[in-house]
């Protein structure tokens, strides 16, 4: 059986999301015809957030909801999976200054893996700190598809990508209801917890799957000589 | 380089306004302004049979009320440039026709975040209403955006 999970989404528990847990669970449910999808993954900006008990509500919508953090590095922001104690005692997540390498290795020691995340942005991304400084060691996935992207953004991590042989992941980084899914990834496996996901995140037996819509094309402008 | 900055100022408050009379003549000519038709907010009559026995403020006439002259001094700046980034407001409790509202502000958060722009910093400035019995009526704050 696999697993589809949108890994990277923020709640109104970040300081620039207004979007709740609940009504995240249940435009799932609503755009289960267009976007199938087995849980999310709250990853909200500089911190863990360990509020909140979604127990109830994963048996309303029958939506698993697993927690992770997105976290700022000299090499861009990145996921941290499998958040524990010794992590947020290590490492202040609020920093935006992190230093990547330490982190990732860190982490992995610790029992976790970071995913850097839209590598292909501005500034942020992977793709542009590659440009000026070595590579970074330890790195099994980037996230490949990214709801928020833009022209451009995408093409960069697929890049990224195909250069340094990344395993890809995506998710939608949704701050609003109605993006919640649009990218997500897909797991062979059946994924029931976070060190499930951990788990299978290290053995890079996933792909990314993107549930956006298709954009038409600009009606080309005709000359009105030529009507 | 980590943001520097006096922790001190941090839940410090920094201005208190004079009180303001809410008038109903003024409620009435918000919801008049708004196209709000609730006879809660303008009809005393209908406004005493309602939920709260007497005229109630629309809750978005909270972010009516002025900050005293010394608020903008008192925003922290980080660089040169930067702008108004939004506000959130938490609606506490009705705000009644007859109300002396006073609005005290403190600097709430300053923190630093990245984006595709490069680097900014947020500091977030909570101003809350009360009204003369020390009832908390609504929380606002005020988010601005640095370029350091």
């Amino acid at each position: 059986m696999s697993t589809i999970l949108d890994l990277h989404t923020h709640s109104e528990a970040s300081e620039d999301s207004r979007a709740p847990v609940e009504a995240y669970l249940n435009w799932i449910k609503l755009k289960a015809g267009e976007r199938r999808l087995d849980g999310i993954v709250l990853t909200e900006h500089r911190q863990f957030n360990r509020d909140g008990d979604y127990r109830a509500l994963e048996d309303k919508f029958g939506t698993m909801v697993l927690r992770a953090s997105e976290v700022e590095t000299n090499y861009g922001h990145m996921l941290v999976f499998g958040v524990n104690e010794d992590m947020t005692r290590r490492f202040d997540f609020a920093d935006i200054r992190l230093d990547a390498q330490t982190l990732i290795d860190e982490v992995a020691r610790m029992g976790g893996i970071v995913v850097p995340c839209h590598p292909g942005r501005p500034n942020i991304g992977l793709y542009q700190h590659y440009q000026s400084k070595p590579a970074l060691n330890n790195v099994v996935a980037v996230e490949a598809l990214n709801g928020g992207s833009r022209k451009g953004e995408d093409e960069r991590s697929a890049e990224l990508i195909a250069k340094h042989g990344f395993a890809a992941t995506g998710g939608s980084d949704s701050h609003l209801v109605s993006l919640i899914g649009l990218c997500a990834t897909k797991f062979e496996a059946d994924i029931k917890t976070i060190e499930d996901l951990v788990r299978e995140l290290k053995t890079g037996n996933f792909e990314p799957v993107d549930f956006r819509p298709k954009r038409k094309p600009v009606p080309q402008a005709v000359a009105m000589e030529s009507r | 380089m980590a943001l520097e900055f006096d922790p001190a100022i941090i839940n410090k408050t920094f201005e208190v306004t004079d009180p303001v009379e809410v008038k109903a003549d003024k409620i009435k000519r918000y919801c008049e302004a708004l196209g709000e038709t609730n006879p809660i907010y303008t009809d005393e009559e209908a406004a005493k049979k309602g939920p709260y026995g007497g005229i109630v403020a629309p809750p978005s006439f909270a972010v009516t009320f002025r900050n005293g002259r010394h608020f903008f001094e008192n925003v922290p700046r980080f660089g040169r440039r930067g702008f108004d980034a939004g506000k959130d407001v938490e609606f506490v409790s009705p705000i009644r026709a007859g109300d002396q509202v006073t609005l005290s502000s403190h600097v709430k958060e300053i923190y630093e975040k990245t984006g595709r722009t490069g680097t900014m910093v947020f500091v977030v400035i909570r101003s809350t209403l009360k009204n003369q019995k020390g009832d908390v009526l609504a929380h606002i704050d005020h988010r601005f955006m640095n370029r350091p």
